[in-house]
């Protein structure tokens, strides 16, 4: 049966899901509505190679304009800004109105802003589409001494980028660890080494009291009284998902949109998909936020499936990379559940590992290495982890013993 | 086909089954494959990003890339897993006397 389709936000989520649905599906209509007025493209790039000035615009767009054509997809830059579940409309800003069978909310998440007590809040830059970065490349192309509020992924991806960009660049982080949400201390530690190896200023345990300006430049004042002087602020303090619009519906939000392992909300013809979500998870038996390149794209994938009628259940165990100066760092799995650590290799140049395991039985593992130097065995990881294979512990710490092996018993 | 175009790789057992050993000629980087039925070669850089697949894991007929997960078909080259969607070149290989060759054009 011809429907129509909507996909309300044009990321990564929302393009995936449209060319999933247009695999299985003909004769739908569907249509992207997307904020901006971009074709849906790759964020990772920007906090590294968009900044470093190794890839422009053009190269960011996950598909030309001319695939997306060919494959009947409809993309339309507008701004939503009331829904009616009942009725099943969107309606933009212009009063323009939408009408779907089936919706996929995409809207991905919005940066946390730091609270300031004085009217400094638009001098503090985030970065988490590709205006914002443009705008940051171009005011750092004059300023020295740049200050990064927060110490996770983007603002660590952003330190290495400013850092080869010649600039003088501090982090300050509130907790006692680098990336200390999600990643071991012995990895955060080794990422730590090289940014100070790289000239960068690395502030642990500090929180931030309060930001002036004199004369142009910027004193942070932290909970130590030290002072930072600087010429430029950016804030990487993580985000929210983005729901705005749906609080005074019934679309059930907890964390974001609450949806099943079917990517199905609470509102029947209503999926949702990537950041927005708080998904039930069936292997690891609870809800979960994820906000990744690789989440996105394959929970998109999969409402795309569910929305096409092909039932789907989302299962893939979770992966993250991040890239700063020449080091690769790799997730995957979740690793706040374990009784074991082991460790495989010490030296950054070949790959370090750390594998979680509970009760012998494998649940994740963080490396850091080179480029490319941990990918296989954290997808080996991947893979051990979804089967809750109990591991060869010797085969683990032993870099000499190919992974491989642990799955061909299998 | 002339017979210059082939370039000599290695022995046959410098690669164990399902593996790969990366193999740069002039300034281009291959890989070559030992799967169950044979040797195969492709480019060594992903056609996603240049990341170089020697460190990529090979599992049936296919190589994924070890940064981003794109997966390609070792024989046909094919880009079968988002976020590769360019097909990875392909090259002819052949055996002779223990000794693996492929034919760069």
């Amino acid at each position: 049966m011809k429907k129509n389709i909507i996909i309300l936000g044009g990321g990564q989520a929302g393009i995936y899901a449209a060319r999933e649905i247009r695999q299985n599906d003909s004769e739908s209509n569907i249509k992207i509505l997307g904020e901006e007025n971009l074709l849906p493209y790759e964020r990772p790039p920007l906090s590294k190679d968009f900044l470093l000035d190794k890839k422009n615009e053009d190269d960011l767009y996950f598909h030309s304009i001319e695939v997306i054509k060919n494959e009947n997809i409809d993309f339309e830059n507008v701004l939503i800004n009331k829904v009616d579940f009942e009725h099943k409309k969107l309606f933009s800003k212009n009063e323009d109105v939408y009408t779907y069978d089936s919706l996929l909310i995409s809207t991905g998440s919005d940066n946390k802003r730091l609270s300031l007590d004085n009217n400094l809040s638009d001098d503090v830059y985030y970065l988490r589409n590709l205006e914002e970065a443009k705008i940051i490349k171009e005011k750092v192309s004059d300023k020295n001494k740049i200050t990064i509020i927060g110490g996770g992924f983007i603002g660590l991806e952003i330190a290495s980028s400013l850092s080869q960009l010649q600039k003088k660049v501090t982090v300050i982080e509130i907790g006692n660890q680098l990336m200390g949400r999600i990643i071991p201390k012995q990895i955060a530690d080794l990422v730590q080494n090289t940014h100070i190896e790289q000239g960068n200023e690395i502030i642990l345990n500090k929180q931030i009291d309060k930001i002036i300006k004199k004369n142009g430049i910027y004193e942070i004042l932290l909970n130590d009284n030290s002072i930072i002087e600087t010429d430029f602020v950016i804030a990487g303090i993580g985000s929210t998902p983005s729901v705005k619009l749906f609080e005074n519906t019934n679309l059930k939000l907890d964390n974001g949109i609450v949806t099943n392992q079917f990517c199905e909300t609470s509102i029947k013809d209503v999926y949702a998909a990537g950041d927005v979500c708080n998904f039930y998870h069936p292997f690891y038996e609870r809800n979960m936020r994820l906000e990744s390149y690789q989440h996105a794209q394959n929970h998109g994938i999969c409402a795309g499936k569910n929305i096409a009628g092909v039932k789907t259940e989302y299962t893939s165990i979770p992966w993250m990379w991040s890239d700063q100066f020449n080091l690769n760092l790799q997730l995957t799995g979740i690793c706040d559940d374990y009784d074991e650590i082991i460790a495989r290799g010490n030296d950054i140049n070949n790959g370090v590992i750390y594998f979680f395991l509970k009760n012998k039985i494998i649940k994740g593992a963080c490396g850091l290495g080179i480029a490319g130097k941990v990918g296989r065995d954290i997808r080996i990881t991947s893979k051990l982890t979804e089967k809750n294979t109990i591991v060869d512990k010797q085969i683990l710490s032993d870099q000499n013993q190919k992974l491989n092996k642990l799955i061909q018993k299998q | 086909m002339s017979e210059e175009n082939w370039i000599e790789v290695g022995s046959t057992d410098s690669i164990e089954e399902e593996d790969l050993i990366r193999f740069d000629h002039q300034d281009k980087t291959f890989c070559v494959y030992r799967l169950t039925d044979g040797f195969y070669a492709t480019d060594g850089i992903c056609t996603h990003e240049a990341v170089h697949l020697e460190d990529g894991l090979v599992m049936d007929d296919e190589i994924e890339c070890p940064m981003h997960q794109g997966i390609f078909n070792i024989k046909s080259g094919e880009a079968l897993s988002p976020p590769a969607c360019e097909d990875l070149k392909t090259y002819p290989v052949k055996v002779d006397n223990d000794k693996i060759f492929i034919k760069i054009d």
